[in-house]
């Protein structure tokens, strides 16, 4: 049984890296990407999993993690990040989101002391949230330190073979 | 409608002033700030058209008012009530901040009070969504003492109901200790804070500018302080949420966990189990991959996912009956237990035995996080708390070392010793008292020091140690491990360990309480 809401005809799907598509429920076999509408057909079956078919190809899908509207996808063993909004949901989140550019600067800090195994990044790179930004090597466990941002590097505060204290600067990243 | 004459009259008169006092003014109001109004989330919570409010009419007592009475105001700030949530029994109170700003006046309180104590008659879930200005200053010490009688009566259900609260607006002051006393907390982000004192108050005492949001916002409390267990970017993501979360628990602590009749096609036995960890000891995974591999497919819902994140906790299912699981994360931190981890954890623990839902621990631990900060801040008492809601849960508990398992850290992390019902192994298992490098240099601190090419030596004595000492097989025969198992045959093996423990009873010896270090 589900509460009672009206029911919704149209539903998008934004991706981390900020593109737009939109469905419509119940799903029909076309969906809409840039202004194009493109025959396709989402198929489950026992030999090939769920995959797409398009132009007579599979193209396999693979769920590998969902949280709520959030899913996480392996399209052509390529990930992809989306959220599902509805209409609603979409109108909310600009009325929340203006005023609130995240821009500034945000300063990586060591979580651990421990030591900087490499660097994987350079003063003015650009690096999309996920990304990582040093190794460090603490526990004996070597650690991804990633950025929780995308945006431009503007400081690399370590080099490899440094032993850093926790809390000691690593980057600072300019949010774009 | 004249056959009931003007009696029924005045009843409708009624029904009219009550639906009047939503006006289409407060509802825009609230809709602008992106929340959603009392009634609204009531409705997206519960199975439709299950809802039954109680007393709708109450009226706002008339204490203070020298200050200025409020507007007639029916339900006194506050939708309270019962419902079903999946065909099953709940009881809810919504904080309506469209009337008098939600504040909690006496009448309020005891609306609350009348639902809480009746979810503890009926063994029913509760379920608070608060959205409220604080006490009414108005009503003076009759509001302060309606809330202690709110906080009495949740540790009074605690154990016996699971007590969730959803915050979807503010909470401040002594407000935010009745969702803390409950056992979960839902936040919604960017419209909820949370703070014993709020930005006003800092400014004035200790001259720091510091907006709600920062202070106290959803990120804050779900990263941070861990106060927030599950946050959501909006109202109705967050009510599905809690709508699905309650689907892993029972009612109460005399049931079982409601079991899913949902499809389950992860394999039994799966190959893909054997190269998830890596072969190199220094090389983290994600630990959530094996996990997923285990449980029903997508059935596996994560708990204070942002807290912590070097220690997962979280509800899955297994042939659609109820686990809970805390595995290290070598992901983050190595996986290391520190105060937040073993906190989250050991709460984590106690949720699962208070209500039947067995335990299942996946380990790969490379021991306490040592330093300054850590010792300084009471890692002793805090990791403490870790071995005492493991080994005090009566619940089936299950280990699996995926494969770190040293010192301290084996040993809190559901043991054999500490009563673990199953201790399994995986090959890549590496048990024993400290790593290969530490034990090596101190085992073997003269010949290292007398030799010509110590390095050489060390690593010829680390490969030896981890061949001869840190592995799984010693344990195994030496009957601290029940078995090492193949990774792909693990699935089977917890059904069958599970099945086997499911009418689990231990006699717990007749006490006030035990003194967990808290």
């Amino acid at each position: 049984m589900k509460p009672d809401k009206p029911s919704i005809k149209k539903l998008y799907a934004l991706s981390t890296e900020g593109h737009k598509f939109s469905f419509s429920l119940p799903l029909k076999n076309v969906i809409r990407v840039n202004g194009r509408d493109y025959n396709i057909e989402l198929r489950e079956d026992e030999k090939y999993g769920i995959h797409i078919l398009w132009k007579n190809r599979r193209y396999p899908v693979e769920i590998v993690r969902t949280k709520q509207n959030r899913y996480e996808i392996l399209f052509n063993d390529i990930g992809h990040i989306f959220t599902v909004e509805t209409p609603i949901s979409m109108q909310r989140k600009k009325v929340l989101g203006a005023g609130r550019s995240k821009s500034g600067t945000l300063t990586v800090r060591a979580p651990m002391p421990g030591k900087i195994i490499d660097v994987l990044v350079r003063e003015n790179a650009e690096v999309i949230k996920g990304e990582a930004l040093v190794i460090l090597e603490a526990m004996k466990m070597q650690n991804e330190i990633q950025s929780v941002v995308s945006g431009r590097v503007t400081r690399v505060g370590v080099k490899a073979g440094q032993n850093v204290m926790k809390d000691d600067m690593l980057a600072e990243i300019t949010v774009k | 409608m004249d056959i009931n004459g003007k009696y029924f009259k005045s009843f409708l008169e009624r029904e009219e002033a009550f639906r009047k006092q939503y006006s289409a003014e407060r509802i825009r109001k609230q809709h602008s700030k992106g929340k959603l109004t009392a009634h609204e989330r009531i409705a997206l919570l519960f199975d439709s058209g299950t809802f039954e409010e109680i007393d709708a009419y109450v009226t706002p007592s008339d204490q203070g008012v020298e200050f200025g009475k409020v507007d007639l105001a029916y339900g006194d700030g506050v939708v309270t009530g019962h419902g079903m949530i999946d065909g099953r029994l709940v009881f809810a109170f919504a904080q309506d901040f469209t009337i008098m700003g939600g504040s909690l006046g006496i009448v309020h309180a005891r609306k609350i009070a009348k639902v809480q104590e009746m979810a503890l008659k009926m063994g029913a879930p509760f379920i608070g969504i608060n959205d409220s200005g604080g006490a009414r200053i108005q009503e003076g010490i009759a509001s302060l003492n309606g809330y202690a009688v709110i906080f009495n009566n949740i540790i009074q259900s605690s154990g016996i109901i699971p007590q969730i609260s959803v915050i979807m607006g503010p909470a401040a002051g002594g407000a935010v200790y009745a969702p803390a006393l409950t056992d979960w907390v839902f936040m919604t982000s960017h419209t909820s804070y949370m703070f014993v004192t709020g930005p006003n108050v800092v400014r004035e005492v200790l001259n720091e500018e510091i907006t709600s949001e920062d202070l106290g916002g959803a990120e804050v409390h779900a990263r941070n302080s861990g106060v927030a267990n599950m946050i959501y970017e909006d109202e109705e993501n967050t009510i599905i949420a809690v709508r699905k979360f309650l689907s892993y628990l029972p009612s109460n602590n005399l049931e079982n966990p409601p079991v899913s009749a949902s499809q389950n096609d992860t394999p039994d036995f799966n190959p893909k189990l054997r190269d998830i960890v890596p072969d190199d000891p220094n090389k983290a995974y994600d630990v959530r991959d094996i996990i997923n591999n285990l449980v029903d497919r997508n059935s596996f819902f994560e708990t204070s996912e942002l807290f912590a994140p070097n220690m997962i906790t979280g509800f899955g299912r297994m042939e659609g009956r109820t686990i809970g699981i805390v595995a290290n994360q070598p992901k983050v931190l190595a996986g290391v237990l520190d105060i937040d981890s073993s906190t989250k954890g050991a709460r984590f623990i106690r949720f699962c035995d208070a209500f039947n839902i067995p335990i299942l621990t996946l380990e790969d631990v490379p021991g306490f996080l040592p330093g300054k900060d850590q010792e300084h801040s009471g890692i002793i008492r805090h990791g403490a708390k870790l071995l005492f809601a493991y080994a005090e849960a009566s619940v089936p508990r299950i280990t699996v070392i995926l494969r770190k398992a040293y010192g301290g850290a084996y040993i809190v992390m559901n043991s054999k010793g500490m009563g673990g019902d199953f201790n399994f192994a995986w090959p890549s298992a590496e048990i024993a008292v400290m790593g290969p490098d530490g034990a090596v240099a101190i085992l073997y601190r003269r010949e290292l020091a007398e030799s010509k090419d110590p390095a050489a030596l060390k690593k010829e004595l680390v490969k030896k140690y981890r061949e001869k000492v840190a592995n799984p097989f010693i344990a195994d025969e030496k009957g601290y491990i029940d078995e090492v198992i193949d990774p792909a045959q693990t699935r089977r093996k917890l059904l069958s360990a599970f099945s086997a423990l499911s009418n689990k009873s231990v006699k717990v010896p007749s006490r006030k309480h035990g003194n967990m270090p808290l």
